[in-house]
């Protein structure tokens, strides 16, 4: 796990290679005086999902939009499945699904008519049919898309984006909205690509659903990435921390390396080296005949991680 | 739906998309009411009102409205539509070119002008206002003002931000359109008229004005500046389009 405050640490420009399925170096994307994207570095393995978290306004669509062909960067260099998507090569359409974050739809049509008139307008063979069942829209055939719900909207969105299992899926937000149910069918549709070998590229406000799916994250944040890697890298590099409360007449604490905080009667201590510091704690309280309700120490989280970037910009 | 016969091609691709379009406007019972009984009204009572006028100047203004209504607004309002709507950047993601999504997008309403082309000179035929003596130059005076109308669609769904902003952003072409196209057919070509040709629609009407009147095969400046004045105008809208058209919802 690599991280910087300005500067995204992933490898090193020229380090990619055909086992990466996008490539990003330098991109940067400007809207006037606004700068979205702020000079970012990406490789996403081919075979791998890859989760891109931020807040909103914190450059994820922007940076998709580019890698989907639908936006231009102001500088950087951009390769999808080793093609400029700049240029919209029609090869490279007909190997990369696309779900917007919103809307796309003709909302006259029907989603049978949606879905047999996107069988004619893409390269890759499937059958509306297998469609309909796979996200369980058959009752729905028949009505038009504007009058579906917005979760049978993103289930048809889905659809579209992993219509002939495309090598490369862009996925935009696909849970947001959706119920618990439906947001575990997306993860299942997801994880089937996975297991199919395809590369999946999604945007996701929700950590539960970076920490299920994706093999690996980055944490964008005012247009910067400010962490990436494996969940367990990211994690790994975090402080850990243990809390229990404390009797009022507790006597004064050992050294420990980690940062206390104290809260009434409850005692928090963030460690980079849990073992040593909680070794040191409880040896204390044994020794002092303390007793420690609701002891408790967990690892970092993605939340801790995601929480910790947000504090030190803001700071 | 039914689907496409020519499909997995470029042009299959297109007149998939066109279909369903078309299917749109079929389904639509007040625009496909508009579309075809208003022009049905209107060339009625232009026929019986200018009977004894110019007959180059009521064909001149049917064809105006063909294209100036029928397909320059209605063309203007679905590409705006389909662009909120997030469609076009969703078929941008198909195998579909965008010089073919466009195509395909306008195409429906390129197909309702023609048939209030059709619907005008039916009538016309019936009331016996004389109408195109060189069928061949009314062609190439239809194909000038369709090509102008959609390229003229094209630019001002630039500037347009939404399917009800473009009844007001199309006005000030639509009249220069139908003023440019009628004038033409009755103001003496000699001295200064070239300088109507500045105005768009007025290349199409100095067409519409030899098909009735006959004489554009042979030669000379006349028929040459309006053919002229059409491309150029044609290509300037494009030109404006392709610069600076936005797929995007605009924000």
């Amino acid at each position: 796990m690599t991280r910087t405050r300005q500067e995204p640490v992933i490898a090193r420009p020229g380090a990619a290679s055909d086992a990466s399925a996008v490539v990003v170096r330098g991109l940067r994307v400007r809207y006037g005086d606004f700068e979205a994207v702020r000079g970012i570095d990406l490789d996403i393995r081919r075979g791998e999902v890859f989760a891109l978290l931020g807040t909103n306004g914190a450059g994820k669509t922007t940076t998709l939009d580019v890698l989907a062909g639908f936006g231009a960067p102001s500088t950087g260099e951009v390769s999808v499945l080793g093609m400029d998507p700049r240029t919209r090569p029609p090869q490279l359409r007909a190997r990369m699904g696309v779900q917007q974050q919103d809307g796309g739809f003709v909302e006259e049509l029907t989603v049978l008519e949606t879905l047999q008139l996107w069988q004619q307008l893409v390269e890759r063979p499937d059958r509306p049919e297998r469609l309909l069942e796979r996200f369980e829209l058959g009752h729905r055939r028949d009505v038009p898309v504007g009058k579906l719900s917005g979760g049978e909207q993103r289930r048809l969105d889905l659809a579209l984006a992993v219509w002939g299992s495309p090598e490369l899926v862009i996925l935009d937000e696909p849970t947001t909205g959706l119920d618990p149910q439906a947001r575990r069918r997306t993860w299942d549709a997801i994880q089937e690509l996975q297991e199919a070998g395809r590369t999946v590229l999604l945007t996701t406000h929700y950590l539960e659903e970076a920490e299920a799916l994706a093999d690996r994250v980055a944490i964008m944040h005012r247009g910067r990435i400010a962490v990436t890697g494996t969940l367990a890298e990211i994690v790994a590099a975090q402080p850990a921390s243990f809390s229990a409360t404390l009797p009022p007449d507790a006597p004064a604490l050992p050294e420990l390396t980690g940062w206390v905080e104290r809260s009434g009667d409850r005692l928090t201590v963030q460690s980079g080296d849990l073992q040593r510091d909680l070794t040191a704690f409880l040896t204390w309280a044994d020794a002092h005949g303390v007793r420690l309700d609701g002891l408790r120490a967990a690892p970092a989280s993605l939340a801790d991680v995601y929480h910790s970037i947000r504090a030190e910009e803001e700071q | 739906m039914t689907t496409t016969a020519v499909t997995g091609t470029p042009t299959g691709r297109v007149a998939a998309l066109a279909a369903a379009e078309t299917r749109l406007v079929l389904r639509n019972r007040t625009l496909l009411v508009s579309s075809l009984v208003v022009p049905l009204g209107l060339g009625l009572f232009w026929v019986l009102t200018f009977s004894g006028q110019n007959p180059a100047t009521v064909v001149a203004l049917q064809l105006a409205v063909a294209v100036g209504m029928g397909l320059y607004v209605t063309a203007t309002q679905t590409v705006v539509a389909r662009r909120q709507q997030k469609v076009l950047k969703r078929m941008r993601t198909s195998s579909l070119t965008d010089t073919g999504l466009l195509v395909a997008v306008v195409a429906p309403s390129a197909v309702v002008a023609v048939g209030q082309i059709v619907v005008f000179a039916v009538l016309n035929a019936v009331f016996g206002v004389p109408f195109a003596t060189d069928p061949l130059a009314f062609v190439l005076a239809v194909l000038a003002g369709l090509a102008q109308a959609i390229a003229a669609a094209l630019a001002t769904a630039v500037v347009t931000p939404s399917a009800e902003r473009a009844q007001i952003t199309t006005l000030p072409l639509m009249f220069l359109l139908l003023a440019g196209a009628v004038v033409v057919t009755f103001v003496p070509l000699e001295g200064w008229w070239q300088a109507l040709l500045a105005v768009p629609g007025a290349g199409p009407g100095v067409l519409v004005r030899f098909a009735v009147e006959g004489g554009l095969w042979a030669g000379g400046l006349v028929p040459a500046l309006a053919l002229a004045a059409t491309v150029a105008w044609t290509v300037g809208f494009a030109a404006f389009a392709r610069r600076r058209f936005r797929w995007d919802p605009r924000r």
